[in-house]
């Protein structure tokens, strides 16, 4: 079963789309892909069978998501806390994802002309040494695409990530590269997995569970959040379509949640940077007190310095992030 | 007459909807020929529709809550009228019910005693409850009812967050709610319940709560992405001063870091009020695990709602990845 899925939507299926489409849609839905075990054993199949039939949903969600003009998904694969499970079905769901990266691979050309980017979100040292390689095949093929973009989290947890993020941001304080005082909302978020796509406008969980399961904590703290109780492999068009009504009728309050929170975040960044600069400044004057004019002009110049500070610091990351996926990719080539 | 309304919308949607599929098919077939409705006439009448389609979504809420509160305040007088008719002699019954009959002490120890019973009656009762209200008005009363019958119940940990942070910033009007609300329900014969505001610009740990008594907190979004900020500076810091190396920070550690400044479990329980579906910043780092159910509003909410909530609650099952 491949992931990418050609054919078009039937004719009911259009019209709902259009006038859905004729409303604010969502730019990013987050999934949690929840059920695949309890529609196996409902259906009286082998438990790798319902984690194929999930696959093979995802594969028709990102379709029904194409023609709803949804740019961007991500999908919870396999959380960190997974691993406790049994040895087989832990193996079980390892192979599934090697054949379907290396499916991945074959898919070359359609993806290109999909123009589909595959990002994998998540601690991939964790992983087995092959199924990270075919990965980083994946992720360095893809990295180019710019029409449509799937987001795999696996081996991920929220906690995990931004515990990363802030290990990530000492590496850059150790480096030289920032203070510890430039550490701030935005960095942060800059330093997360995600760093690339915007935070997800609506997140989808199914089978009836109404929690987040460790995932995406962060970047949904403003998100519309849907549960609906029909299993993953279950799920229909008209599931997605009830969802997305759902974020629209939400989508004028959540907005408005969000500027506040944008306002508030750009308040706490000039008060930190206010709290520095009151902090250099005394060693700077001549024991008088600095008057309202040089202290904008401090201000202004810390701003510039602590951004040009950050600038570099997140390219730095994103080097070496970049170069933990061609390492990965030229060691399979040597070998 | 409701209904009529929603009835008289429904049909019209559905006309609508069959001049489109018309429309379309007839596109369709004409596909070859360039004349057909200009895109620009069909983009409207889509638009029309979902602006249709969303006004039905809503007034459904709308009489959904509507239904709800009118079955309860008719079911109330229900039985009001049952027990009068029941207990007083037939020339009094026509006599108003006296309103506060449960304000006096039997009444109080009965429902005291009625909402411990109900407590024990659940499987399972979390430790910590969150209350996000994400609604433009706020009622106090309500809020502090809630509080007081959570601590009858039995939870320890209460807290009532948000998105403007106002219960913070009122937090004293809210004690005095609590306490008077206390009184009112419970009587004056019970210990007082603690009252925490937490502020996170303190940072610093509160004072340790040494006692079993269950406490109250006002939470703001300050406590959320912030409070992470600010561990992850205070972390930071300590790099600097080569205390600690980048690769010794963990989740734990980070975890111990936020709990501290708060010193209380992980919300097992979060019951969202009014019609957003989001948890509007609600910190992010403690809801890992935190099941999820909305009530519509906190308004006039009464023993029963919430009580169906820790209900539903009792019936989730969590896996913990496994």
């Amino acid at each position: 079963m491949s992931w990418i899925r050609e054919g078009e939507l039937n004719l009911l299926e259009r019209i709902s789309a259009n006038i859905l489409t004729a409303g604010p849609m969502p730019k990013h839905v987050a999934f949690i892909m929840d059920g695949n075990r309890r529609f196996a054993r409902k259906k009286n199949m082998e438990r790798q069978d319902g984690h194929m039939q999930g696959f093979n949903k995802l594969a028709e969600t990102l379709r029904w998501c194409k023609h709803l003009n949804i740019p961007e998904v991500t999908v919870y694969a396999f959380s960190i806390e997974n691993f406790k499970r049994s040895k087989e079905e832990v193996d079980g769901l390892m192979e599934l994802a090697r054949q379907k990266f290396e499916k991945l691979l074959e898919e070359r050309e359609n993806l290109e002309k999909h123009g589909v980017c595959i990002r994998v979100l998540g601690d991939l040292n964790m992983l087995p040494l092959d199924l990270q390689q075919v990965i980083a095949k994946a992720v360095i093929m893809t990295k180019n695409h710019n029409k449509c973009f799937l987001n795999v989290c696996f081996a991920y947890t929220s906690r995990y990530e931004i515990t990363n993020a802030v290990r990530e941001m000492a590496w850059g304080v150790e480096q030289g590269l920032i203070k510890a005082s430039d550490v701030s909302e935005t960095l942060l978020s800059e330093c997360l997995y995600s760093n690339n796509s915007p935070n997800p406008d609506l997140l989808i969980r199914t089978s009836g569970e109404v929690r987040l399961s460790d995932f995406l904590l962060w970047q949904t703290s403003h998100s519309c959040l849907v549960f609906q109780s029909v299993l993953w492999p279950e799920y229909s068009f008209w599931n997605l379509c009830e969802a997305i009504i759902q974020y629209q009728l939400n989508h004028k309050s959540i907005q408005k949640a969000r500027d506040l929170h944008r306002e508030e975040q750009v308040l706490q960044q000039l008060e930190a940077d206010c709290a520095c600069v009151a902090e250099q400044l005394p060693h700077h004057g001549n024991g008088k007190p600095a008057d309202a004019q040089r202290r904008q002009e401090a201000l202004q110049h810390y701003t510039v310095a602590r951004e040009a500070r950050v600038q570099d610091f997140l390219e730095a990351l994103k080097h070496k992030r970049d170069s933990f996926f061609t390492n990965l990719c030229s060691e399979t080539v040597s070998t | 007459m409701y209904r009529n309304f929603f009835f008289f919308l429904n049909y019209i949607s559905v006309l609508l909807m069959a001049v489109i599929i018309c429309k379309h098919h007839r596109r369709r077939i004409s596909c070859s020929r360039p004349s057909g409705p200009p895109p620009a006439v069909m983009a409207l009448l889509y638009g029309l529709i979902w602006r249709l389609l969303l006004a039905v979504v809503r007034i459904k809420r709308a009489t959904a809550s509507w239904f709800r509160l009118s079955i309860r305040s008719w079911r109330e007088r229900f039985w009001q009228r049952t027990m009068a008719a029941l207990l007083l002699p037939v020339p009094m019954s026509e006599l108003p019910v006296y309103p506060q009959a449960a304000g006096t002490d039997g009444g109080r120890a009965k429902r005291l005693s009625r909402w411990i019973s109900d407590g024990k009656s659940l499987d399972k009762l979390p430790a910590h409850i969150g209350f996000l209200v994400a609604e433009e008005e706020l009622s106090y009363t309500d809020v502090a009812n809630m509080v007081v019958w959570c601590m009858a119940i039995g939870v320890s940990y209460v807290s009532v967050y948000d998105h403007h942070g106002l219960f913070q910033k009122n937090s004293s009007c809210l004690q005095e709610e609590v306490v008077r609300q206390q009184h009112h329900l419970l009587g004056g014969a019970h210990p007082e319940y603690q009252m925490e505001v937490l502020k996170s610009s303190t940072g610093r740990p509160q004072h340790l709560v040494v006692s079993c008594r269950p406490t109250v907190k006002v939470l703001s979004p300050e406590d959320g992405k912030p409070s992470i900020v600010q561990a992850a500076r205070k972390l930071c810091h300590s790099v600097e001063k080569k205390e600690w190396s980048s690769k010794d920070i963990s989740v734990s550690m980070l975890d111990v870091l936020l709990r501290e400044s708060k010193n209380i479990p992980d919300p097992e329980l979060v019951v969202k009020f009014g019609p957003v579906n989001s948890m509007l910043g609600f910190l992010p780092w403690h809801i890992r695990l935190t099941e999820f159910i909305s009530l519509p509003s906190h308004r006039d909410v009464s023993f029963e709602d919430l009580f169906g909530a820790l209900q539903q609650y009792s019936a989730c099952q969590q896996r913990l990845g496994q």
